[in-house]
Formats: C-alpha cells, structure tokens, sequence
C-alpha cells in the first residue's frame, strides 16, 4: 500500500477511536499534538491498526517510531502488494 | 472454569444472594428488579435481573479464570438480549479473537446462555497484560 493511502487510512482510524473528527494527520504529527492520544488510547489505536492492515508490530517497532510518518511509512513497507 | 481450544467456559447460578448482595450494594432498586407486578405490567414472568450482574461474572473471568493474573480490563462491551431471572444458570463462554504482543492485549468474543440454552448475551472484553 502507498504511503499517502496509509496516511489517509490511518486518519480515518484516529477520528474513530479518538472520538474527534477535526484530527488530520501530517507526517511529524506525535501524541503530543492531539489531546486525546494518551497511553490508553494508544493502545487502542495500534491494535486497531494491526486489525485494518492485518499485520503485527513488535514493542521495540512502536517505541522506534518517531512519528506518524515513521509509522505510515513501516505499515507502507509491510503492506506493498 | 474450563479452558480449551474452544474457549473458556464457565457457569454461573444469579443465585439469592448475588441478587440481594447486588441490590445492596449499588442501591439500585428499580421495580423492574425488584417489584414482581411491575415486571409483569412490562411482559416479564418475573422480575429481572440486574444486567451489570453479568458483568461482575466477567470480572470472575478475567480476575479469577485467567492462567495470569497481571491483567486489567481496558474495555467491555455488552449486548443484553434476553432477560436473566433469579437462579437462572448462565454459562459464559469466552474465546480470544485477537491479540496483539507488541501492546500486551487479549480481546476475548464471548456471550452467555441460559440453561435453555438461549443467548442471552454477547459482547467484547478487551484485557491488557501488565
């Protein structure tokens, strides 16, 4: 899957499981920019991410990201048809 | 509690006193739970039993039923279709349906039924591995 597709899905993924419609990711977005991404809801947006691109992260794989971007572009890699 | 490759099964009696220990605790006392004419004005044979008596099972499940007990609940869900009635017997029947290693999470699809063997119900429990 493309970047920017992965970028769009996981915007898509963010308003729904952190309940705010106004979010619209950028590359270096981080949980320090929206509100509602705490640690639970962290938690909670990785499994959903593991669940729409069916694949598994690993804890030293979410810790190394750095950003949204870093994350889309990991998901892009692992999801190229 | 039985564990298998099918799930875990376990069964549970709404016994008097999980009724009365329920209704003295959280007080509520709505006549739809308590007051057996009421129930029957709104169709039910009897009185019903608290929902969220079914949630405490689930708390036996993941507190007590669980080979670790280094868990927490992040998020249940319930959806209530049939009555429950005093000493019904409600089985929970729970299968994990995802988890996830990197975050230490377990979401286990489970549901009830009652010794009619009727769904009465279903939902999602979410357990975090600290």
């Amino acid at each position: 899957m493309e970047y920017q597709e992965v970028i769009k899905e996981f915007n898509r993924l963010f308003i729904d499981v952190l309940d705010n419609e106004e979010i619209v990711l950028k590359e270096e977005t981080t949980a320090n920019d929206i509100e509602e991404w705490d640690s639970l809801t962290h938690i909670h947006l990785i499994v959903e991410i593991e669940k729409f691109f069916k694949i598994k992260f690993t804890a030293a794989e979410i810790e190394g990201f750095a950003n949204v971007g870093a994350m889309c572009k990991f998901v892009a890699s692992k999801t190229e048809a | 509690m039985s564990e298998s490759t099918k799930g875990y099964r376990h069964k549970f009696t709404v016994s008097p006193e999980t009724y009365s220990g329920f209704i003295n605790v959280f007080k509520d006392e709505n006549p739809l739970h308590t007051d057996e004419q009421f129930a029957k004005e709104l169709g039910f044979d009897r009185v019903v039993m608290h929902g969220n008596i079914l949630n405490g099972f689930l708390s036996f499940f993941v507190g007590q039923c669980l080979s670790r007990k280094n868990v927490m609940i992040i998020n249940q869900q319930i959806d209530f279709h049939k009555p429950v009635f005093l000493n019904d017997v409600v089985e929970l029947i729970a299968k994990v349906s995802f988890a996830s290693e990197a975050v230490g999470i377990t979401e286990y699809k489970y549901y009830f039924e009652n010794q009619q063997k009727e769904k009465v119900a279903k939902g999602k429990i979410t357990v975090k591995t600290m």
